[in-house]
Parts: C-alpha cells; structure tokens; sequence
C-alpha cells in the first residue's frame, strides 16, 4: 500500500498506516455506507418480491387495468425503471455525502 | 418472413460502421493499459454509454420480446431483472472495484486474498461465464442473418465472429468503447421508434390485451404468412384468406369450414392420442377461402396470403396458452414447472445477482478514472436501461396479436426483426433496415466486450501472470491479440451448435453461474474483513461448479429423451436444475461464512486491502493494484 501523496494530518497518518485507531475509522465508515446500501436494496427487493407474492394470495390485482393494459404489466414493465433510478440517484448523493464527511473528519 | 433489401443494407451499414469505427479506434490503443481498462481514463457520459451498449445484448434486444411473445408476463422478469442488477452493482461493488485499481476480476481475487492460486480458479470461471455468455450472441448472429437475408445461419456467426475479432484485437478495450457507445445510440433508436410507430398505427399498447380476448384486429398491408404443421390462428371475425397451392388444415371445432372449394380429406399424420386435436376434421384447402371465426390449425407448410383489411390471425405458443394465461401472472413459463413462486424467486435472484458477477460487466468499472465516476457512471447506467428496456415487450406483446407464423416457425426470437414489415410501404421497409442494424449492434458490443474479458483472462491472467510472468508489454499485448482470435473462434464454433435454444434462456444460465460464484466473492471480499482465502476459494468452486453442474443437466436433458422423462418426474428437482440459482447461491454465500467462522484467519494485510477499497479518494492515499 504506497501512498502517493504523504498523509497530511495525523488522522490521516493512523488510517493509512492502518493502526488499531485508524482501523476503527475505517470500520466506521464501511458501516455507514454498507448500511445506506442494504437500505436501498431493501427498499428494491421488497418492491419486486412483493409481487409475485400478492399474485399469488390475493388475485383480484392481476384483473386490474388501466386503459386495457393490465396494472401488473405496468407496475412491473414500466414504474420499475423510474424508481429503479430515482433510488440510485439516492444512493449516489448519499454515498457521496459519506465520503465527504469521512474526509473532513480525517482531514 | 420474406427476406429483404432492406434490412440486408441495415446489417451492412451496422458491420461497416463498427468495422470502420473499430480501425479508427486502433491508432489510439497502443499500451496494455489501453488493451486492458482504456487507460483508465473514460469519462462516465461516454462510459454508460459504452456500458450500456455492452449489456443490452442479444438477449435484450431479441430474446426478451421473443420471450415476452411466447410466456407473457411472467417474462417481464428478464427486463426488470437486468436493470435491478445494475443497481446493485452500484449499491455493493461499483465504487470499491474501482479503488481496487486492477485490470480483471482475477486480478482482485489475486489482490484481495494473497493467492496467486485463487486467480487460477477465477480464470475458469471468466472462461465459463464468457463462453456461455457467447453463445446467445452468436445464436442471435446466425438468426438475424438468417431471418434477413435468407443466408444460412452460419453465415451470420462467423461474419459476426470477424468483425468483432477485428475490433478487439486492433484497439482492445480503448476500441470497443468508442464502438459500443455508438452502437448503443444504435440500440436504443432501433428499438424505441419502429415500437413506438407499431404501437401507433394498432391502437396503443392495449391491443394486444384486446387481440387476447377475440377483438378484432385489422390488418394495415396484405400479410405473407409462411404457416408450419400444428400452427394455431384464432381468427375473431370471418377471414378472407389466399392460400398459395394448397394447404392441409386440422379444425379443431366441431363445425366444418363452410368453405366453397374446401375439400374433406386425410392429410398427413393423425394428431397423438392426448393431442387436443384428436378427432377433429382434416381439410385441405387452396385458392382463395372465406374462414368463418374460430381456432383453425394448420396441418403442414403452406404459403398463406390475408388481404390488406382483413382481421389479423391471432396466435399462441400452444393451445394451452392461447387463453388468458398469457397475460397473467405464473403463465406458462412459471406456472408450467408446478413450482410458479419457487421458479419466479430463483429467476430474480438469478438475473439481479447475476449481473454482479459478470467479469465483462464488471472490468468496466476499472476504465474509470476514479470511484466517484464509477458510482456515476452506474447511475447513468440505470437510466439507459430503463430508457431501453420499457421497449421489448411491445414487440413481444404485439407480435402476438399480429403474427401467429413465429409461433408455428419457432421463430419467436425474430419478432422484433419481422414486426415492422406489418407497417407496409417505404417506412417498413426502412424500419426493418433500423432493427436489423439495431440487432446486429446488439450482438456485436456485447460480443466485443466478452471477447475483452476472455482474451484478457487468457492473455493477461493466464499468460502474463501464470506461465511467463517475466513476459514483455509488448509480448503480453500480442498475448492478448492471440487469445481475442482464439477465444473468438472458439465461441463461434460453439455458437453453431446452440441453434435450439432460447437466447433468454442461455444467457439467463450465463447469470446463474455468475451469481452462484463472483456475486458473493465481491460482495463479502469487498465488504466482510473476516473473509477467510480457503472459505472464498471454496465458496466460488462450490456454487459456480454445481450451478454450471445444474445447466449443463438440463442442456442435455433437452437434447436426451431419457433424462428429460427422468427429470419430469420430479418436477421439483428439474425446476431447481433449470433455475439452480435459488439453491447455489446461498449454498456459495453459506460456504464463505461458516468456512471463515469455523476456520478463521483472514488473510495478512487484509487491512490495507479494505483501506484501499474505501478510502475516499478525496483522502489523496491512491493507489491502483496495477497502477499503469
């Protein structure tokens, strides 16, 4: 692990020579964002896996439509994708945020 | 179904094109690094791009509506399916890959653990992932010619197998981005206008749901239908038709066809004892016949004309999906394995998780500059996917309530290259050039991209790492340029046999075996420090061995009587063989933990492995695993 730049505080110095200090710091920060991952992912799998699962104990949804298209197709050929990315781009600022947040800590 | 200039002149355009684009991109690929990550200097708009156009392979483009056409609902799976799982490529691995710094996926197994063994054991896997991968591809190649030209079906194989060859082995990865981006423009418009004008000029999408429950559906041109024995039309109205010679039919209502001309007569076989056409009337017919409203069956190959105006037949895979099973949940294709919330759970976790442990997906994310245009990156991802995949099933779905003759042909898979035809005159013509062009782009980008991530693992990870690691840049480039041949002409070779199978369907098992092994190397490598090398190492030979164990059982069984009656006999275990991701992929994830809880030791250094993963680049501490 060579560093390309010198560490500039001491914060940074424990976290890139991997003391038990810095290890704590980095243990920190995987947690958060391994946290704000499932979040997320739970949020998706619950949407798809719901479904098949209300297919099946509760039919009178499948019958639906709008404008002659069933409301399954919908749900599941159209409205995925939009929520698909909105929850990404969540994520994205979310993670982002993180990391700032990590720096300014160490910096 | 007839060939066409047309479309013929697409392909052309699209070979050339990717051709030229190709031998452009080859003055600015000169170091390995270029071959390998494009120097690792690819910016995220034209990376999704590239990305994107990679993944929409065949299977999206072609197999999806085919699929769609054939099983209904259920199919919508597939298309949510391969986006969802870019969504969790962003969520677990995107950003941390790219810290990782290395060139391919054995790279970080390499890396991550220490192991110089566990490389070996990744490279079988990209090997087997990449080829099976391929397949679909080529079969789409062979197809799309096939279906275009009239050529045989080799033809389109191997002229898809030189033109991405040439591609790769002249600008390695640096090449095909520039290509793959503007094949993904191809894609996109090749899908979204010719279904949009469809859906247009047939009443919007509830046509089809309409077409289902016997309203009529008026045909805008005079339709050719090349019809094939056991072929099923339900017609809604009274149909004036043309038949071409002469044509066998089975009726399967009681009444006979009140046909002037229509002559009684035993034709061909008799339908089987459980057939539900036993002990119905066979006619023959020919000239020009008025069919009365029904279900009609085709008997034997004929030519079949309808006249501009007339309703259009109405098809269905089978007659028992001829109902409105189609468009319902847990239809034929889910319901069919008796286990229809087992099959549907295995299949979405197939496809999402399937798509994290793609190695030519995810070699992608090491041509980004950093982790921060990485996440970006995938982000943009998403939202050309969802873009392109609302798309597919149109056609799918049309087709159905348009063009029963894919059924009867077992050409479902070519709905999305034969649909536009329907629109008629100049604009069906240059539509059917745009989705010819569109298929051909599909299959190529995706193609070039594997044959990256296969000639990288043979020539990077196996030759230059494994036999000869003191070899030159230089001969580790034509090591590469070596491989990207062979692995190319390998995969067409397989590609001739595959014909039989459904593209969906192969790449769904390239998926399974993908899930069952890189999925949860990456995921815990990346985010579990107590991760022990023997558990991963054992983990990745477990469930990528009994998932490619599980497909290869079913490849056979479809192509073997015997096991197939054996398999059908306990449909539980053919659903699980079929689908074995439900059952491989907690069994690679279960090995991983309880190998590291029971035995535990993770490997030295695992620290400064995890730093390097997670580290903020804002911190200023990077450093590339290979840093050219």
């Amino acid at each position: 692990m060579a560093s390309t730049t010198p560490p500039s505080s001491s914060g940074l110095r424990e976290f890139s020579e991997q003391t038990e200090v810095g290890g704590i710091f980095l243990q920190a920060l995987m947690r958060r964002q391994l946290r704000l991952s499932l979040g997320v992912a739970a949020v998706f799998f619950a949407f798809l896996g719901a479904q098949p699962l209300l297919s099946t104990v509760w039919k009178p949804w499948t019958r639906w439509e709008v404008l002659g298209v069933p409301v399954t197709w919908v749900v599941l050929g159209v409205l995925s994708y939009p929520l698909l990315v909105w929850l990404g781009r969540h994520y994205v600022r979310r993670a982002e945020e993180v990391d700032e947040e990590f720096t300014d800590l160490l910096g | 179904m007839t060939p066409s200039v047309a479309a013929v002149l697409g392909l052309v355009a699209m070979a050339l094109i990717s051709l030229l684009a190709g031998l452009f991109a080859r003055r600015y690929s000169r170091t390995t690094s270029d071959f390998m990550v494009a120097a690792r200097a690819v910016p995220p708009r034209i990376n999704a791009a590239a990305i994107s156009g990679e993944y929409l392979s065949a299977a999206s483009f072609l197999g999806v509506a085919g699929l769609v056409m054939q099983f209904g609902y259920d199919v919508l799976w597939y298309p949510v399916g391969y986006a969802a799982g870019y969504l969790l490529l962003l969520l677990f691995v995107a950003g941390p890959l790219r810290r990782f710094g290395a060139y391919t996926i054995p790279d970080f197994a390499e890396g991550r653990f220490d192991s110089p063994r566990f490389r070996r054991l990744a490279v079988i896997l990209v090997l087997v992932i990449g080829f099976f991968y391929a397949l679909p591809q080529m079969k789409a190649a062979g197809l799309t010619v096939e279906t275009a030209s009239g050529l045989p079906y080799w033809v389109g194989v191997v002229v898809v197998a030189v033109v991405v060859v040439t591609a790769v082995t002249g600008g390695g990865m640096r090449g095909i981005t520039l290509v793959q981006s503007l094949q993904f423009a191809a894609k996109i418009f090749a899908i979204s206008l010719p279904a949009f004008l469809l859906l247009l000029h047939f009443g919007g999408p509830a046509t089809p749901f309409a077409a289902a429950r016997g309203q009529l559906v008026r045909l805008p041109v005079s339709t050719t239908y090349r019809v094939s024995r056991g072929e099923l039309w339900q017609l809604a109205r009274t149909t004036s038709l043309n038949v071409e010679g002469e044509a066998p039919v089975l009726w399967s209502r009681d009444d006979p066809v009140r046909a002037p001309g229509a002559v009684t007569a035993e034709v061909g076989d008799t339908p089987a004892p459980s057939s539900p056409l036993r002990g119905s009337k066979h006619l023959l017919l020919f000239g020009r016949q008025r069919i009365p409203a029904g279900t009609l069956v085709w008997g034997g190959n004929a030519t079949v004309l309808v006249p501009k105006g007339q309703p259009a037949p109405f098809g269905s895979a089978t007659p028992a999906s001829s109902t409105s099973s189609w468009s319902a949940p847990f239809g034929p294709l889910a319901g069919g394995s008796g286990h229809p919330l087992l099959f549907t759970y295995s299949l979405i976790l197939a496809i999402v998780l399937g798509t994290i442990g793609l190695p030519h997906i995810l070699v992608r994310f090491y041509t980004n500059p950093d982790a921060r245009a990485a996440r970006r990156t995938a982000l943009l991802v998403l939202v050309l996917l969802g873009a392109f995949y609302i798309w597919p099933p149109v056609f799918g779905a049309l087709g159905r309530a348009l063009d029963p003759s894919l059924y009867g042909n077992n050409l479902t898979d070519a709905v999305v290259l034969v649909l536009p035809s329907l629109l008629g005159g100049w604009l069906g013509q240059l539509l059917l050039a745009v989705v010819a062009a569109g298929a051909f782009a599909a299959f190529t980008s995706t193609l070039s991209g594997l044959l990256v991530s296969l000639a990288g693992a043979l020539g990077h990870d196996v030759y230059g790492r494994w036999l000869r690691p003191t070899a030159s840049a230089h001969r580790r480039r034509v090591a590469f340029q070596v491989a990207a041949v062979g692995a190319g002409g390998v995969a067409a070779a397989l590609g001739l046999m595959v014909s039989q199978f459904d593209i969906s369907v192969l790449v769904g098992w390239a998926f399974a075996i993908a899930a069952s092994s890189f999925f949860p190397l990456l995921v815990l490598g990346i985010w579990w420090p107590r991760l022990t090398t023997r558990a991963a190492a054992l983990g990745v030979a477990l469930g990528g061995g009994t998932a490619t164990l599980s497909i290869v059982t079913t490849m056979v069984a479809t192509l073997s009587p015997q096991v197939e009656d054996f398999l059908a006999r306990s449909s539980g275990l053919a659903v699980i063989l079929a689908q074995p991701a439900i059952v491989t992929v907690p069994l690679a994830f279960a090995t991983m933990v309880l190998g590291s809880l029971l035995r535990p030791g993770p490997p030295s250094g695992v620290a400064a492995k995890l730093v390097q993963l997670h580290a903020p680049e804002l911190l200023g501490l990077r450093s590339d695993y290979i840093p050219e």
